[in-house]
């Protein structure tokens, strides 16, 4: 049902120079970012660790919408974007908990 | 390339020097700053990462037990502002794409350099200070 002058599937039409499926590619390894760091975060504060993973999921699917299928035009995501940031941030702020208050691996001599 | 958008170009009407015209950019831009903020981001999760591991992996230095804190706090704070920074960079760049400016001058670069360069020189005077204590 494709018309004959137009070879079907052909990604370059749908997606100029990729840009979707890699910017969807940067989405995911953004979540993988996210996944290491919440593993390093659960086996001092559980619960942080297992929110930042929540985050990393997140993260991944919201990657995952920005295919030609989903993703027609070219508009910003500002909200998606705000909330890497935002995610970035209080990531920071638990990880600077961990390294002032938490207790350091083996405790400095004195 | 042959490929345009037809939001790349402008309606005919209008006069170009009206800067404050904004029209949808070429969604290969808006894919790509996107790309970019997304990449200074992993940078942020990295340093954040990196402070996080030299205070829970790293053994402390030998008669400096503040070491490791004088390293990892300035790697988790500059995470933290190169994420907002970065944040702050892309609305900047899509206005101006938007707009059809030229795109401003990037600071964050820089500041990661000055960033990385200074922890790096703090790490290796520890190193000798905690070699001549030891």
């Amino acid at each position: 049902m494709t018309p004959p002058d137009r070879p079907p599937e052909d990604m370059e039409d749908i997606d100029p120079g990729l840009a979707r499926e890699r910017t969807e590619l940067a989405w995911s390894r953004t979540g993988i970012s996210f996944a290491a760091l919440g593993a390093a975060v659960l086996k001092e504060i559980p619960v942080a660790g297992a929110l930042v993973l929540a985050m990393s999921a997140l993260i991944f699917l919201l990657g995952h919408r920005a295919r030609p299928s989903r993703r027609v035009g070219g508009h910003d995501r500002k909200r998606h974007v705000l909330l890497v940031t935002v995610a970035v941030a209080a990531i920071s702020v638990i990880a600077l908990a961990l390294a002032l208050f938490a207790g350091t691996s083996p405790a400095p001599p004195h | 390339m042959t490929r345009t958008s037809p939001h790349q170009t402008r309606p005919s009407g209008q006069a170009p020097e009206e800067s404050t015209v904004e029209t949808e950019p070429d969604a290969r831009f808006t894919f790509a700053n996107e790309r970019t903020f997304l990449a200074w981001n992993r940078t942020a999760l990295a340093l954040v990462v990196a402070g996080l591991a030299i205070v829970q992996l790293l053994p402390p230095f030998p008669g400096l037990p503040w070491g490791r804190h004088l390293l990892a706090v300035p790697l988790i704070v500059s995470g933290a502002v190169l994420s907002v920074g970065s944040f702050a960079e892309w609305r900047r760049n899509q206005r101006a794409l938007r707009r059809g400016e030229r795109l401003p001058r990037s600071m964050l670069p820089r500041a990661l350099a000055a960033c990385i360069a200074v922890i790096a020189i703090a790490a290796a005077l520890l190193v000798l200070l905690s070699a001549t204590r030891n």
